[in-house]
């Protein structure tokens, strides 16, 4: 009953062909540090300036939809937000204060680098990946704002990933929430490392994974912050990622792993901030 | 050569269709794969070559935008253009079962594959849960997105098909 396969015809040599040169290409890439530069910069120009347009179209529809919101509705947040400016401010009061006292402070301690001091460039999100796998998309900026790979991407409330190809008009991120996504962090409290994965199954209930701490005063708790560590060759020292779900012991008896939830928002991405410094390595 | 310019405009609209208008209207949980479609549509009203050629064409796009390993989703969509290729002998006009069939087993098929080269071997093994969260909800949003779709590019098609007849046909034969 074995069904014999018709190799004959006019799509065998085609099909031979063009397998060959995917295998070519795929060995390329796995063993070279190969980059279709040129080609991929010539089909951003067909590319980009399109899914840019497609996408101010759609941020404009939904800012117009959005315009019909209930008028009743619109007047509570309205009272809601007028108290919450009144708490602002009156924190805001005690913040000014801190702050005098932390410049006076950090100014003894010679702490001018801090993460505010990154020179960032804002880009908005023109597409996400095709398939349901992977969390990468592309934003409008490129080598010509600027980018270049490696840098990290922050958006609201934290960390989102890293620039990992540019071309002329556009960059691609990889978020941190890519199940092929790994990091170095650590935990604000203890400074000691570990590593953040990506999980896709995990982001249906938001969360992603880290193993390896070494937390031995069981200091590390739930809602921990994980920030990134200083180790890390790529990612700049104390970009917040996200706050400790679970934490549990290893079976090793020695390192912890558990879920963290990042801080910042995946569902809703539309604006990011690219910081435009890289991380200080041997190489540069 | 009108056929041929045709088809990539098609094939570039249902790119940014696919990467830059569905992912960001937030609704589908899964989105649906419109590549796949064209390249089943394409290989299924048209044959293996057209199939073949439909499919490298679309998955070269989203390797050079997208994923590490060139050429993987290339091979991907271009076998299943062979594959709904060879369906090509029984392609009857307007009707929707098969396309629908092919589609979601290829859809099936092409995520198994994903699935078992980028996910399990890296040691990720909880199969019922990647089938539950990704594998079946994207079938089902690409087989009900087939229903909408495998009409227009039909009649894409069909248009095509009219045109080149006419071409051919001598004055005296032609009604």
């Amino acid at each position: 009953m074995r069904k014999k396969l018709d190799l004959k015809g006019k799509g065998r040599n085609l099909l031979t062909f063009l397998t060959l040169v995917c295998i070519g290409l795929i060995l390329i890439t796995l063993t070279t540090s190969f980059v279709a530069e040129p080609v991929r910069n010539i089909t951003g120009y067909l590319v980009a300036p399109f899914q840019n347009g497609v996408n101010d179209i759609g941020s404009w529809l939904s800012d117009q939809l959005s315009g019909f919101q209930d008028v009743r509705e619109l007047a509570r947040e309205n009272a809601e937000l007028k108290k919450e400016i009144s708490e602002l401010t009156q924190k805001n009061n005690e913040l000014v204060q801190n702050q005098s006292e932390l410049a006076r402070l950090e100014e003894l301690y010679s702490l001018d680098k801090k993460y505010s001091d990154y020179n960032k460039v804002a880009a908005s999100v023109i597409s996400k990946d095709p398939g349901n796998w992977y969390s990468t998309f592309v934003v409008n900026k490129g080598s010509k704002d600027g980018i270049a790979v490696d840098m990290n991407v922050l958006g609201q409330g934290g960390l989102i990933g890293i620039v990992t190809e540019v071309g002329a008009n556009w960059a691609q991120v990889r978020s941190i929430i890519d199940d092929e996504s790994n990091l170095s962090g650590m935990a604000s409290n203890t400074s000691e490392p570990c590593i953040v994965t990506g999980n896709l199954l995990g982001m249906n209930n938001g969360k992603i994974d880290f193993k390896g701490l070494r937390d031995d005063d069981n200091a590390v708790t739930e809602g921990t912050s994980i920030v990134t560590s200083n180790i890390s060759d790529k990612y700049l020292t104390g970009l917040l990622i996200g706050y400790v779900s679970e934490i549990a012991l290893d079976s090793n008896n020695l390192t912890k792993s558990g879920t963290i939830i990042p801080s910042a928002d995946f569902r809703s991405l539309r604006e990011v901030l690219i910081i435009t410094d890289l991380k200080q390595t041997r190489e540069n | 050569m009108k056929r041929k310019l045709v088809i990539a405009i098609v094939i570039w609209c249902c790119f940014i269709l696919q990467t830059a208008v569905f992912p960001m209207l937030g609704f589908f949980s899964c989105v649906p794969d419109i590549m796949l479609i064209l390249t089943v549509a394409m290989g299924f009203m048209q044959g293996r070559i057209e199939g073949i050629v439909t499919g490298f064409l679309c998955g070269l796009l989203t390797d050079l935008f997208y994923g590490d390993i060139f050429g993987f989703q290339a091979f991907l969509y271009m076998i299943t253009g062979y594959f709904c290729g060879r369906f090509s002998q029984i392609y009857f006009d307007e009707d929707v079962k098969m396309p629908l069939l092919l589609c979601g087993a290829c859809d099936i098929s092409k995520n198994l594959v994903i699935y078992v080269s980028r996910f399990l071997l890296r040691g990720r093994l909880d199969f019922a849960g990647y089938l539950k969260s990704v594998i079946l909800p994207e079938a089902v949003s690409t087989i009900l997105f087939t229903l909408l779709l495998y009409r227009l590019f039909y009649s894409i098609n069909h248009s095509l098909v009219e045109k080149e007849k006419k071409g051919t046909q001598t004055l005296w034969i032609r009604e």
